[in-house]
């Protein structure tokens, strides 16, 4: 843990936000605060109050354990989807920059087909095929977040594999199994890091865009997205319900970024070692 | 920080000041009775009305009106194609194309034509596009023949003049006679071959139209020479296709639109303080069905006592309260609102307990019952199917919604026989007479229910007697008795009347609206709505 230590205020602080949305998570789904979160409780579009802390949606349900269930599912299919993304991506992109060559050549031209789609659009057209849901979710935000980190991890690849200790295992007789898996992948492992934490803020925007256009999880399951999606037309009359998951969707967001920003500082040494 | 903290907070006073007021639904009163709007006939005509409505007319069955399956086409055919007889308000049947018939007998019609009606074409209507459209009615595929019942002959008595003569008594005939499907068509070029009414709409209607894309847009233009005077009043009415509830509504409020048909049960509230714009939620006698698939190879439903354990755990009124926010009410079979319906509260799964459901999932071995609930995504249709879930949830009944596009939930519904589907929501219209709905209960004539549904003759008898009622004492016994046949054979369950809420710009358009509608037809006097400033 001693590099929690060397983050900044600001990281740290995200780091915080992040936690306590976990812990709200968890709060929600395994001790079930605040009710089943699809269960009909109290009367349509009841303000907060003491009942309802969080006010009641179009079918009367708590608001409370929606929200804490939106957030449950939203960082979970973005966690999921952002460490099959780091898996995907680092397998590429570790090949992809150690060999070079037409190996090289045949990945990012991949991820550039990928890269040419804008993102919401892909992720529409996933859905479309997989037909709505969890599983249209996942493979959206994968597909979304792959491209980039399978060139950032391609890039930190070659550049290791160009350094002298590289050479000097190849020229000792070392494989090219255990020199990736023993000088090159923990070289690329902060690059990694740093882009699964942008990866996982990109992950909940998809979902958010997903479930917004009604691809994405299915009532009556709760996400933000969702929660958002049906909140949106009562802005005016029932903002709460749009209200509170706006808000948890922007905190989760920028906790994320801050804490992405605050470890990319701590595991790229030549700039925290410099003058400031 | 300073315009930090002016943000939060004039988002807590925003807040704030929408939670002390709570979500009130306004109250409507008709203008008159059975409307809820007339069109100012002061105001003068022409002018081009814009609308939005969330689907188009059935793509699969093309623009043939006799092959129209979905109320949607009705509504948007009705501005060109017309029929002999007319629904008014509160039901009532009114002249059409048909000013007067009589009933010399229970099984005979005599319409008597109206002078001056052309086709869009020039040519004038007479007796055998009459007589040659309702026999080509009666002799093709679609599902509305089974409406118009049991005819054994049309004739022509002369130019103007129609005979019908029915095998048996059967009421709702003239009912059926007002809808699209059965409207007169050009038949001596659909004769000669110069017209195919499958692409090229040619009707006797106040409108013509002028462009169509599929799922996008229609522009419909008055017709010149049309029968009635000073009808239609508006020049064009642009059609546009927005499956978005949310994009309709806010088309509304920026003057993008000046008419919508909404589905957002909350709209009246939701517009209710935007300036110049009028929400009326309109009564039907349309109502949502659950469709538990009897058919399904290894099906949960095929045995009667699980499907009536599932009915007897509906909630209608609990639907009908959350789900259409009090705008629809409980129905059986026969649609609440219209003379001589059953109660919906006297129904036997109604009166039957949550433990007997429970009782009879037991006895069926059904415990464990869980099965997926396809539905589509036009509100309020995803609120039904979530009201429905928590229902079945108190006798231990897992539910999955599936919820898709319209054209994939038409897929999955209809596309195979045996239908592979567990269950299904939907909703029927309701027309204009208590028990034409129920023919939809016969799937061997039907047809387009044999994937889900299993022919019952007993059933079929019922819907058979009560359509052959005539109006008096014994009709009401009649539709109680189909009513109770509907709910024990429990194939295809009832639910709650569909609201349908109609907005428009009041500094824009003077529409006239129904207060009831049975066709699912909110355009049913378009030729009537006055265009303002413009």
């Amino acid at each position: 843990m001693t590099w929690i230590r060397g983050l900044d205020r600001l990281s740290l602080a995200g780091l915080a936000v992040l936690a306590l949305l976990v812990g709200a998570a968890l709060a929600g789904t395994l001790l079930g605060v605040g009710g089943a979160q699809d269960a009909i409780v109290g009367p349509r579009l009841a303000p907060p109050d003491g009942q309802w802390p969080l006010g009641t949606d179009q079918l009367g349900r708590s608001m409370l354990p929606r929200v804490l269930a939106g957030i449950g599912t939203t960082l979970l299919l973005s966690a999921v989807a952002v460490a099959v993304t780091a898996t995907a991506s680092t397998l590429l992109g570790l090949v992809a920059g150690y060999r070079g060559g037409w190996v090289g050549e045949v990945v990012l031209r991949g991820v550039d087909v990928l890269y040419a789609f804008p993102t919401i659009v892909l992720a529409i057209l996933v859905a479309a095929v997989l037909g709505p849901g969890r599983s249209a979710t996942l493979a959206s935000i994968v597909l979304v977040t792959v491209p980039l980190m399978t060139r950032l991890v391609k890039v930190a690849a070659e550049t290791v594999a160009r350094r002298d200790f590289v050479t000097s295992a190849l020229i000792s007789g070392a494989s090219h199994r255990y020199v990736l898996a023993r000088h090159v992948l923990p070289n690329v492992a902060g690059t990694v890091a740093v882009q699964g934490t942008y990866a996982l803020s990109v992950g909940i925007l998809v979902e958010g865009g997903l479930s917004f256009l009604g691809f994405g999880v299915q009532p009556p399951a709760s996400s933000l997205g969702a929660l958002i999606q049906q909140g949106g037309i009562y802005l005016l009359a029932a903002p709460w319900l749009l209200v509170w998951p706006g808000m948890v969707l922007v905190a989760a967001v920028l906790a994320i970024t801050v804490f992405g920003d605050g470890l990319r500082d701590r595991l790229e040494p030549r700039d925290s070692r410099a003058l400031k | 920080m300073r315009r930090i903290g002016t943000v939060l907070v004039a988002a807590a006073a925003v807040l704030g000041s929408a939670c002390a007021a709570p979500v009130v639904a306004p109250t409507v009163t008709p203008v008159a009775p059975g409307l809820l709007a007339i069109a100012d006939p002061a105001a003068p005509p022409g002018g081009v009305l814009e609308l939005q409505i969330p689907i188009d007319t059935g793509a699969a069955s093309g623009l043939d009106p006799q092959l129209a399956d979905v109320a949607v086409s009705w509504q948007l055919m009705s501005l060109v194609y017309e029929t002999l007889v007319v629904i008014g308000p509160g039901f009532r049947i009114e002249p059409g194309l048909a000013v007067s018939w009589e009933t010399p007998s229970p099984t005979e019609y005599v319409f008597h034509l109206r002078e001056g009606v052309t086709f869009a074409n020039g040519r004038p209507m007479d007796a055998a596009d009459v007589v040659g459209s309702l026999e080509r009615l009666l002799a093709g595929p679609g599902v509305w023949a089974t409406q118009v019942g049991p005819v054994a002959s049309v004739a022509a008595v002369d130019d103007r003049t129609v005979r019908v003569v029915l095998d048996r008594p059967y009421t709702p005939f003239l009912a059926a006679l007002a809808n699209t499907p059965a409207a007169v068509l050009p038949m001596r070029e659909i004769a000669a071959g110069t017209v195919d009414p499958a692409t090229t709409m040619l009707g006797t209607g106040p409108f013509v139209a002028e462009f169509h894309r599929q799922d996008v847009l229609w522009r419909f233009a008055r017709r010149p020479g049309y029968w009635a005077p000073a009808r239609p009043a508006a020049d064009k009415i642009i059609v546009s296709i927005v499956p978005q509830e949310s994009t309709r509504i806010a088309a509304l409020q920026n003057q993008s639109a000046d008419f919508a048909v909404l589905g957002n049960v909350d709209a009246p509230q939701l517009l209710a303080g935007v300036r110049g714009v009028v929400a009326l939620p309109q009564a039907t006698t349309d109502f949502y069905y659950l469709m538990l698939n009897n058919n399904a190879p290894g099906g949960k439903f095929a045995d009667p006592r699980v499907r009536t354990a599932v009915n007897i755990a509906m909630d209608r009124t609990q639907i009908a309260a959350v789900a259409t926010a009090g705008l629809g009410t409980p129905t059986g079979v026969t649609p609440a609102g219209l003379p001589d319906a059953c109660d919906p509260a006297a129904l036997p799964s109604a009166t039957a307990d949550l433990d007997e459901a429970r009782r009879l999932l037991a006895e069926a071995g059904a415990t464990d019952l869980s099965f997926t609930l396809t539905a589509f995504s036009t509100e309020p249709a995803p609120a039904v199917a979530q009201v429905i879930q928590q229902n079945l949830a108190r006798i231990g009944v897992r539910v999955t919604i599936q919820q898709l596009d319209e054209g994939s939930w038409a897929g999955a519904v209809y596309g195979e026989v045996p239908a592979r589907f567990d269950a299904a929501l939907s909703w029927f219209a309701g027309y204009a007479d208590a028990g034409m709905v129920a023919q939809w209960w016969k799937p061997e004539q039907a047809q387009f229910n044999i994937g889900f549904m299993a022919p019952d003759a007993g059933l079929t008898a019922a819907v058979d007697t009560a359509l052959a009622a005539p109006e008096g004492p014994g009709r009401p016994v009649a539709l109680r008795e189909l009513c109770a046949a509907v709910d024990r054979d429990a194939q295809m369950i009832p639910l709650v009347t569909r609201p349908v809420v109609v907005g428009y710009r009041a500094d824009a358009v003077s529409p006239t609206v129904f207060a009831t509608e049975g066709y699912g037809n909110v355009l049913r006097r378009a030729a009537d709505f006055r265009v303002l400033g413009r």
